[in-house]
């Protein structure tokens, strides 16, 4: 198979269309492959944690949605947040303290999980920066991970389609944000699919993995050694290529973040590639901030405003 | 008639005959007469077949006539005897018939011609009543004449005379006696009743009936037969006669009539106005009822007639309706008759009213005069009496004194007398020596008594002593009676609102009601601050002449007081001056200082200066705002009693005000200022130069600075306390309200510059940003890149931007305590500063480095904004 990529491809998006057709079909399909595993009464709406077959990644999936009191009256935009390395589905909802703004400006907020689970590929549990809870939001293309961890697809394909078949979300309104491995897959997301998100920010993000140990790590693991492929899974070359609406970006950053003076972060290449590019960016050096979520829920106001003004534009 | 013919009728020929000769005394019938009349009546009605219904047609028409008799018969009596000398005079002029009979003809055209008019018969009744109140007179020629005709064919007869002058005769007896007898015989009544109707016209019916006789004898035979016809006819249908005469179907109809008068009275209209309408017509269609109404003839007429007759083209309406319209055309007239009325009433009480007034006024000018007269003799007694107790006391003084002066002249005549005897008496003596020794005293004595003169004036003066009598004050007072006194003092009105402009007043004062003023005099000057009365005093003060009772007086100072007083004058004299009253002319209006004015999307705040030298009382605001469909527009509100030279006004956002001002004073307020048009879309603010660094340049619309390139020297500067002295920089003057404001700045890409708020008090020779009162974004160029720093208190947090704002929006809320700044161009929050203002800040502007700022004033705010 791994002689004949192309004919993969080809199989493989004859597989999705077909998956789709079911789905678009057989929407009951979807519905009952939902499965509640918690829904907490938070702000006036409900934080909920659902569990479901995820065709793209092949396993259960998990995922929380914060639905806000507007959601019972009608349709609401959604903003997808992509959490960093190690995480689940659980660290924003539990500790990004998100529900209060979200729950104010009426919007869903879609948390899934960083990478598939207990897939049973070999390593995938050996470091914490690779595997579970290491998807990177890209479609692996490597034989060992490449059934598995598409996350990218999950994330921009099957997981929209999942929340506006099943919860009052309108399709038309999406934003991306994330932090740190989640804000370089809202970047890319973002970057890759002009106009699909009317808003994106990211919290600390990765904004060129190529030039980052994690990057290279993960990439070489998913995608292999050719660094062109690598490319279009990295935020500051993707700005270089875009091409579309008007974005406005708004990343966060904690001065005393520990990964910022490693490297592995490099907004200073995102923001030159902005810059050059004059694409819209607000790069905020937060002063004494670090990696965490502390940080994390010191401005995630700020970005659900930030998002608000355009998913309620 | 003459007496002859009178006499040739026979006695027994007929009661119309006999009626014709005492006519005159037919309206006090009595039983006498009755019965005579009844008696001689039966004979020649005997051969007429109808006569018992005419008699009981006589009934009923007597009944009426005798009612009227009842009421009427003085007024009746005393026409009699001018019917009397028209009968004379028709008997004397033969033509004279012939023109009543035109007369009459044209009455029966008139009544038609009413008729058809009317159209309905109703009106016909009241017409009829009309005529028999109001022309009795021809009312009884015009239903007598068809009963004489019928009466003339006896008349024609050679049997005439005696019997005729002795029921004359008879009847004038009867006369005397009618009251009492009346109860008699209804019927004998009506004979010599309706010929005593009849009695004027009789003669030219006599003359008619002649014609008839000799020219149509058959016709009058037929008439006759039909004797109940001429009764019924003389109900009032004057044409009856001519319908008898061709038509025996129609009197058949008029007799049937005949048990209700009104429609016998009807009916025969009905037949007249057939005739002439629709002779062809007449015939056939007698017994048919008219059962419409033709609209263009305004008659009734028979539905038959609409289809066939004449009437075919014509508007038909059933006669309900008709009768409906009509009465509601007639309920129209009353109504404007009852308007009239009312007018009228009106009228006459406002008549009334004036009646009494003129009444009592002319009572009070007599009561008046005759006061004054009264005076005027009293005076006059007065004055009599003090002059002839004058004279009297005068003629006892002068008489005393003459009298005591004569008694003086006597007693030296005496002396005198005595003397000259004593010296004859000497003289006689012959002894010389004896008469030496006597006569040297006695010389002596002469000598010493002729030695004084004696007194021979008047002692007392003849003239009269007061002989002048001064009548002035009589003829003052007599000329007071006949003018009119002189008025008292007019009242002076204090000052009403709204009657004086900046530059004039309106005074008004009253009279008392009982003067009569030719004119005023209005005088009035200016009341001057800082000095004292007395020098007021010497002011001369103008003076205008006015006959009303008002003046508006022009060409005054604004914002001034004037002192006036008025004085009456007529023919007599001059009134005393009223009191003094102050009016005051309302001040100049204000001017606005736009420059100075700021605003904000919920308020304004307007500056203006006096506009007056004095100060005035407060000053009102007052704001129209325009719509856009109408560009007038009028005062939505006011504001008054402002003390101060500025206002802060609150608005609706997003509307457009002209905003004017006035001054007021207890004249009232002055004219409106020019307006200053408020939009309050935006936050609207000027730069305050004052506060500019001597080397910031300020365009001239006053929004756009510039730092020259040209190095000015420090030393050269010299800089007010409000100057910024380090930063060239300016601020801005904010509407001091805790609301929201948003204003846009536009800077060029390498533009540094600084920009944010500030405290009014912020250090003016520190950097804004750099101290605890001002908050700016600043933008500087590094060799490596643009720098963004957003300082307060000296620090700013560490922000980059990809995209170098050209725009930038700033938007300050006092309620959240947020500053933020925004790329315009994108709709991108750059930062937010969390603080609370204490104070009002006000935005500032720096360059750091040559270039230009440029401030957009205005603005709407953009509702992204809200998302910061």
């Amino acid at each position: 198979m791994s002689g004949t990529p192309f004919l993969t491809a080809v199989a493989r998006i004859i597989t999705r269309h077909k998956l789709y057709n079911i789905r678009l079909h057989t929407s009951s399909y979807t519905a009952m492959a939902l499965t509640q595993v918690s829904s907490n009464k938070c702000f006036d709406g409900f934080q909920k944690v659902f569990e479901h077959d995820s065709t793209e990644l092949k396993c259960k999936m998990r995922f929380g949605i914060y639905l806000p009191p507007k959601a019972e009256g009608g349709k609401c935009p959604v903003l997808y947040w992509l959490s960093g390395l190690t995480c689940t589905e659980q660290n924003f909802i539990t500790k990004a303290g998100s529900q209060q703004e979200a729950a104010e400006h009426g919007i869903i907020i879609v948390c899934p999980d960083t990478s598939p689970r207990g897939c049973n590929i070999e390593g995938e549990d050996e470091s914490w920066d690779f595997g579970t809870g290491a998807g990177f939001y890209v479609n692996a293309t490597e034989d060992q991970w490449k059934v598995n961890y598409r996350m990218y697809s999950y994330i921009t394909e099957e997981l929209p389609h999942l929340i506006s078949s099943n919860f009052p979300a309108d399709s038309e309104r999406m934003s991306i944000s994330g932090h740190s491995m989640g804000g370089h897959g809202a970047l890319i997301c973002a970057l890759k699919n002009p106009g699909k998100y009317k808003s994106v920010s990211a919290f600390a993000p990765i904004c060129n993995p190529m030039q980052c140990p994690w990057g290279q790590k993960a990439f070489n693991g998913y995608l292999g050694s050719d660094k062109s492929k690598w490319e279009s899974y990295d935020a500051t070359v993707l700005v270089s290529a875009y091409s579309g609406p008007q974005l406005d970006i708004l990343i966060d950053q904690g001065r005393d973040d520990q990964f910022l003076a490693a490297g592995q972060l490099l907004p200073d290449n995102f923001i030159a590639a902005c810059t050059e590019k004059k694409i819209p960016v607000v790069f905020r050096l937060q002063q004494g901030y670090d990696h965490s979520y502390y940080f994390v829920c010191s401005f995630i106001s700020n970005h659900i405003k930030h998002h608000a003004k355009y998913l309620n534009a | 008639m003459s007496n002859e013919d009178v006499e040739a009728i026979p006695p027994s020929s007929s009661p119309a005959m006999l009626d014709e000769t005492t006519k005159e005394y037919l309206f006090s019938t009595d039983d006498g007469i009755l019965s005579k009349a009844s008696a001689e009546a039966q004979v020649p009605t005997a051969h007429l077949d109808i006569g018992p219904e005419g008699l009981s047609f006589y009934n009923m028409d007597l009944y009426e006539s005798r009612e009227r008799l009842d009421i009427f018969t003085e007024e009746l009596s005393s026409s009699r005897t001018e019917e009397e000398q028209f009968t004379a005079m028709e008997d004397s002029n033969e033509s004279r018939p012939r023109t009543e009979e035109e007369e009459y003809d044209l009455y029966t055209a008139e009544v038609s011609e009413m008729a058809r008019q009317y159209g309905i018969w109703d009106d016909k009744e009241d017409m009829e009543m009309g005529f028999q109140t109001q022309e009795p007179f021809v009312m009884v020629t015009q239903k007598q004449e068809p009963a004489i005709q019928g009466i003339k064919t006896w008349g024609e007869e050679p049997v005439k005379g005696e019997p005729k002058e002795g029921g004359a005769g008879e009847k004038r007896d009867s006369i005397h006696k009618t009251p009492a007898v009346d109860e008699g015989g209804s019927m004998e009544h009506h004979k010599p009743c309706y010929p005593s109707e009849g009695d004027e016209p009789q003669s030219h019916e006599q003359y008619v009936g002649q014609r008839q006789y000799s020219e149509e004898a058959f016709e009058e035979e037929e008439w006759e037969e039909e004797g109940s016809q001429p009764m019924k006819a003389s109900r009032g249908d004057t044409q009856i006669g001519e319908f008898v005469g061709f038509s025996a179907k129609t009197q058949e109809d008029l007799t049937m009539d005949m048990d209700n008068p009104e429609d016998g009275f009807r009916a025969s209209e009905h037949t007249h106005d057939l005739e002439e309408g629709q002779p062809g017509a007449q015939a056939g269609g007698e017994d048919e009822v008219p059962d419409v109404f033709c609209l263009e003839c305004k008659i009734a007429i028979r539905a038959f007639d609409k289809v066939f007759g004449s009437h075919k083209d014509h508007q038909v309406t059933k006669l309900s309706i008709a009768a409906e319209d009509t009465k509601v055309e007639i309920h129209k007239t009353m109504c404007k008759l009852e308007e009239q009325i009312a007018q009228m009433e009106n009228f006459a009480s406002h008549l009334e009213e004036i009646f009494i007034t003129v009444e009592e006024n002319f009572g009070r000018q007599e009561q008046n005069l005759e006061q004054h007269y009264n005076e005027v003799i009293q005076t006059l007694t007065q004055r009599y009496e003090e002059k002839t107790l004058g004279l009297e006391d005068e003629k006892k003084q002068k008489l005393e004194k003459l009298y005591s002066q004569l008694v003086n002249c006597g007693k030296t005549l005496d002396i005198s007398k005595d003397l000259i005897e004593a010296a004859q008496e000497i003289c006689r003596n012959e002894d010389k020596l004896a008469f030496l020794q006597v006569a040297v005293p006695t010389v002596e004595r002469i000598e010493e008594y002729t030695a004084s003169d004696p007194d021979l004036k008047l002692s007392a003066s003849l003239e009269f002593e007061n002989d002048a009598i001064d009548f002035s004050d009589v003829r003052q007072m007599m000329d007071s009676i006949n003018i009119v006194p002189a008025p008292s003092a007019p009242v002076i009105n204090p000052q009403t609102p709204n009657s004086s402009t900046s530059t004039s007043v309106r005074v008004c004062w009253s009279l008392f009601s009982d003067d009569t003023v030719e004119y005023y005099e209005l005088y009035y000057k200016p009341v001057l601050e800082g000095t004292t009365a007395d020098e007021n005093e010497e002011q001369d003060a103008s003076m205008v002449e006015v006959k009303e009772t008002y003046c508006t007086v022009l060409n005054l100072v604004p914002n001034t007081q004037y002192e006036f007083w008025v004085t009456a004058l007529n023919t007599t004299g001059i009134s005393p001056a009223s009191e003094r009253a102050v009016y005051m002319t309302v001040p100049s209006p204000p001017v606005i200082k736009k420059k100075l004015c700021r605003s904000c999307p919920n308020a304004a705040l307007i500056r203006w200066e006096s506009g007056n030298t004095n100060p005035v009382d407060s000053y009102t605001v007052e704001l129209c705002e325009i719509s856009r469909e109408r560009s007038e527009t009028a005062v939505t509100e006011s504001i008054v009693g402002i003390p101060t030279y500025e206002s802060i006004i609150q608005l609706l956002s997003g509307r457009s005000y002209l905003i004017y001002v006035r001054a007021v004073n207890i004249g009232g307020p002055s004219e409106r200022s020019d307006p200053v048009v408020i939009y309050t879309t935006g936050t609207f603010f000027r730069l305050n130069e004052d506060t500019a660094h001597p080397s910031l340049a300020i365009s001239e619309d006053g929004f756009t600075m510039f730092y020259g390139d040209e190095y000015t020297e420090l030393n050269d500067i010299t800089f007010s306390d409000n100057t910024f002295s380090r930063c060239v920089a300016i601020m801005g003057e904010l509407i001091p309200i805790r609301g929201k404001h948003y204003w846009e700045v536009e800077v060029e890409e390498h533009t540094e510059y600084r920009l944010g708020v500030a405290y009014e008090d912020t250090q003016r020779n520190g950097y804004l940003g750099a101290n605890n009162t001002s908050w700016c974004m600043r933008h500087v160029m590094t060799p490596s890149r643009h720098k963004y720093e957003f300082l307060h208190n000296g620090s700013t947090p560490d922000i980059r931007i990809t995209m170098h704002p050209k725009r930038i929006g700033v938007s300050l809320d006092y309620e959240t305590g947020k500053l933020a700044f925004f790329n315009t161009d994108l709709s991108q929050h750059i930062y937010t500063y969390k603080c609370h203002f204490l104070h009002y800040v006000h935005p500032c502007f720096a360059l750091e480095k040559p270039g230009a700022l440029t401030v957009h004033n205005g603005i709407e705010a953009p509702e992204y904004i809200t998302f910061s």
